[in-house]
């Protein structure tokens, strides 16, 4: 059970690399065999400045923080069996490409409960993770909700 | 699943006006779909892959990670404006993909307007199944010629 006392509670920072194998095989989960995603010359070819990355690219960071998701949902408190991914939103400011090596910094920003549509509590997690690429810049802002439901 | 696209990825920004619209069928998604967007995302949440836990938690089966088909509906986005001309990206979860179901990807222009001298896009964005369910209701902004 997680509750309000979560709220600013900072969790470890992870640093994982954007390496292509790891991106042909996202472009491929998806569906497509474009090697834009993955071969520098078909990326370069196609007018790009490196091999560019996805939009959702930062899912990868589950490979490296420890226990992947369900170490996530366990260092902030709440119960896998319960857990959902509610809502994502990202923001761009410096493109991620193969061979970036990011390092993210997450803190818990909001903790609130209501009621479910079908009865029981329902308590929703704001996390909000900045990416930061190996030159400092930061790369990719994130804030993912995930919901709780009720016991 | 296959939904490869000839097109080839912009690079440079794309002219898009209002009213453009991109819609595109993915599918059927599986389990095996599923268990290979596990390897690639490293999201191992067993409510994915495992029949028996995901009953138990009071699921009918497993289901397909948010993730997923917002990844989906993300390359798709990025096949459309340039992976490079997108500036946010957000999506809401309103429903569950199960095993066989069959998706629609949708991308619409809202409104093309300037932000600091730089022509931009409002776009409008969904994963739809073929029950007529919404999976995902999304928004994007991205640079345009």
């Amino acid at each position: 059970m997680i509750d309000q006392s979560a709220v600013g509670t900072e969790l470890a920072p992870v640093s994982f690399p954007i390496d292509r194998s790891k991106l042909a095989e996202l472009a491929k989960s998806f569906g497509d065999d474009d090697p834009v995603w993955w071969d520098p010359d078909a990326a370069q070819t196609a007018g790009f400045d490196g091999i560019p990355a996805t939009p959702t690219v930062t899912v990868l960071i589950s490979h490296w923080r420890s226990g992947g998701v369900t170490g996530l949902t366990q260092a902030i408190g709440a119960d896998l069996a319960r857990v959902l991914h509610g809502e994502v939103a990202w923001e761009y400011l410096a493109p991620v490409r193969a061979g970036d090596e990011l390092t993210a910094r997450q803190v818990i920003k909001d903790v609130s409960t209501r009621e479910g549509r079908r009865g029981g509590a329902m308590t929703f997690i704001t996390i909000d993770t900045e990416f930061t690429n190996q030159r400092g810049e930061l790369a990719v802002r994130r804030t993912d909700t995930l919901i709780e439901r009720g016991a | 699943m296959s939904a490869t696209d000839t097109a080839v990825v912009p690079a440079a920004p794309v002219a898009l006006l209002e009213g453009d619209t991109l819609s595109l069928k993915v599918g059927p998604l599986g389990r095996t779909d599923f268990v290979r967007y596990a390897g690639a995302s490293g999201d191992f949440h067993p409510l994915h892959h495992d029949e028996v836990y995901a009953r138990e938690a009071g699921f009918p089966s497993v289901f397909g990670m948010g993730m997923l088909h917002g990844g989906i509906l993300g390359l798709h986005l990025a096949r459309w404006v340039g992976p490079v001309n997108i500036r946010t990206f957000s999506i809401r979860f309103t429903g569950q993909v199960w095993p066989g179901d069959e998706l629609e990807v949708t991308a619409q222009v809202e409104r093309v307007h300037e932000i600091e001298g730089v022509r931009v896009a409002d776009l409008r964005l969904a994963v739809t199944r073929q029950t007529g369910d919404e999976a995902i209701r999304g928004s994007a902004v991205a640079v345009v010629a």
